[in-house]
């Protein structure tokens, strides 16, 4: 057998991939604290930002030369390896989980068989990052917001996971672009409409596991200041701001991918079609943002275990006995 | 009008990686073959499960020590994934690093501790002597077994499998280990859940004693 040589192709492919992914996340931070002011601003009846620039469209950048040139602040008795450590390990597998998703029929970065169970997988580390960065901080609110950030995202993750193994029993296939394809070009041959409580399940998880209002517990600016990042200034806000927003971007394109058609589309099928599903998703999770007080926590865990845990446990027998008879 | 839009695609595609081909004619000779890639891989993760494995043991923080262990895990997932499974190495690490040792910490948290470890003492010269023989141990059994069979095992390179075959083991001719293995977490579990709700008395308002 003729060993073969390590590939500079798939080498350079893989480099541009993860500079287009890491080019995505910052455009997507910059778009969407913008988009998210005004929409907050729509919503709450006042203008949002409108100084910097016609209609404040220049505001994102404003604030991002501030977070450049802020000093870095570093609170006494800190953990320092921890300290660090954390706003990294919250940016950098938010780089992988991007590899396997298939923005357009040619668009896919890393054609994983198992890409659902990587992206699962590398999204733990997410929540050991804001762990971390509470823990380490040596602040009272950073302990309680790391707390809550445990019994949350493990309480989550589990409808979570059982929700988008109900479409992968339908497909039979863990291959995101493979669930892409096997939906039609239609609206209505979409999962959503033949998965409707497994798509509204993951709606829900996907708020509460990107830690946005109405479960923003781990941050909740008025119980807890900022919760895991109150210690953080700088950069290493931004760190953990840029993954926050990357988050809802993974989520959303994970959504679109699932239930949503993916690159599927009435007209034209391509990649812009998974671009504008995804943003109307990151519309949606912005707009409950704005909408929906925050809720207690005892109620948030009573809702993910006494509701959606059975519900997505049915959902998936529900899904298994259909095939089975089908 | 979608297949010409493709054939556009692939023309241009075509056009950058034809440079980048001529170039891998051109690096051939020096490039590394896959089993050299193999060996450091291997090396490379051999080296991160071991520092892992030490910062787990010699750090005085909990949080710390389980950071080693994370390490440890992601060297195992690397393990995994070059024996061709990713699957495995996936799910190692879903479970290990995304619940297990997320749970370790809300165990640490629950818990009374000081920062710093300061209550760690450094063991003592009889514990150290159990801690190696502990670590010669697997050595002793792998070590005949090694160097007997070394060389008359075919090893041949594993290939990608797909999941389907997993579960159908699962499913078959495993099936008795499988559900006797969730029958032991459920056991696990109840014991928990027993010990939870030993002193819980509703009429005092569910708090327990």
């Amino acid at each position: 057998m003729e060993l073969s040589k390590i590939s500079v192709l798939s080498l350079v492919e893989l480099v541009v991939a993860c500079l287009l992914v890491i080019a995505l996340m910052v455009a997507n931070a910059i778009v969407m604290v913008y988009a998210e002011r005004k929409g907050a601003g729509f919503i709450q009846r006042r203008p949002g930002p409108y100084e910097v620039g016609p209609w404040g469209i220049l505001q994102p950048v404003a604030d991002s030369m501030k977070l450049l040139a802020k000093q870095l602040f570093v609170p006494a008795n800190v953990d320092f390896l921890l300290y660090f450590l954390a706003p990294v390990l919250a940016f950098l597998p938010v780089l992988l989980l991007f590899l396997p998703i298939p923005f357009g029929p040619y668009l896919t970065a890393l054609k994983v068989p198992d890409g659902v169970v990587l992206i699962l997988a590398f999204a733990g580390f997410g929540l050991l990052a804001n762990l971390l960065a509470g823990y380490s901080s040596n602040n009272k609110y950073g302990i309680l917001g790391a707390g809550r950030a445990v019994a949350q995202g493990v309480a989550y993750e589990i409808p979570m996971i059982l929700a988008l193994l109900a479409v992968v029993f339908q497909t039979g296939s863990m291959n995101l672009s493979d669930i892409a394809e096997a939906q039609g070009s239609a609206p209505w041959r979409w999962n959503f409409l033949c998965q409707p409580l497994a798509f509204f399940i993951y709606l829900v998880t996907l708020v509460a596991e990107t830690n946005r209002a109405p479960f923003d517990l781990p941050e909740g600016e008025s119980e807890l200041t900022a919760g895991f990042h109150t210690e953080y200034s700088g950069m290493g806000f931004a760190l953990f701001f840029l993954s926050e927003y990357a988050n809802m971007l993974l989520v959303s394109f994970v959504c679109a991918t699932f239930f949503l058609g993916g690159y599927k589309g009435p007209i034209l099928d391509g990649f812009w079609w998974t671009f504008i599903k995804a943003y109307a998703v990151m519309a949606f999770i912005v707009w409950i943002r704005w909408t929906f007080p925050r809720v207690r926590f005892d109620q948030l865990l009573n809702i993910n275990w006494k509701w959606l845990l059975p519900l997505s446990i049915l959902n998936l027998w529900i899904t298994a006995v259909i095939i089975k008879l089908v | 009008m979608q297949q010409e839009a493709s054939n556009i695609a692939s023309t241009l595609l075509e056009y950058i990686a034809r440079p980048l081909r001529a170039l891998q004619e051109w690096l051939s000779p020096y490039l590394p073959g896959d089993e050299w890639a193999a060996y450091l891989a291997f090396a490379v993760y051999v080296l991160v499960i071991l520092a892992g494995g030490f910062g787990a043991i010699l750090s005085r923080n909990l949080i710390r020590a389980m950071l080693g262990l994370v390490l440890t895990f992601l060297g195992v997932a690397g393990m995994f994934l070059l024996l061709a499974s990713p699957f495995l190495a996936f799910m190692q690490l879903l479970i290990y690093v995304g619940a297990v040792c997320v749970l370790i910490f809300f165990a640490v948290m629950l818990t009374q501790n000081t920062d710093g470890g300061e209550e760690s003492r450094l063991p003592s010269l009889a514990s150290l002597g159990y801690g190696a023989l502990a670590f010669l141990a697997p050595l002793a059994v792998a070590g005949p077994l090694i160097v007997m069979y070394a060389g008359r095992v075919p090893v041949e390179t594993p290939q990608p499998e797909g999941t389907g075959l997993l579960g159908a083991g699962l499913l078959s001719s495993y099936v008795l280990p499988f559900e006797l293995i969730s029958i032991i977490l459920l056991v696990a579990m109840a014991g928990a859940v027993y010990l939870a709700f030993r002193g819980f008395n509703p009429k005092r308002g569910g708090q327990n004693q």
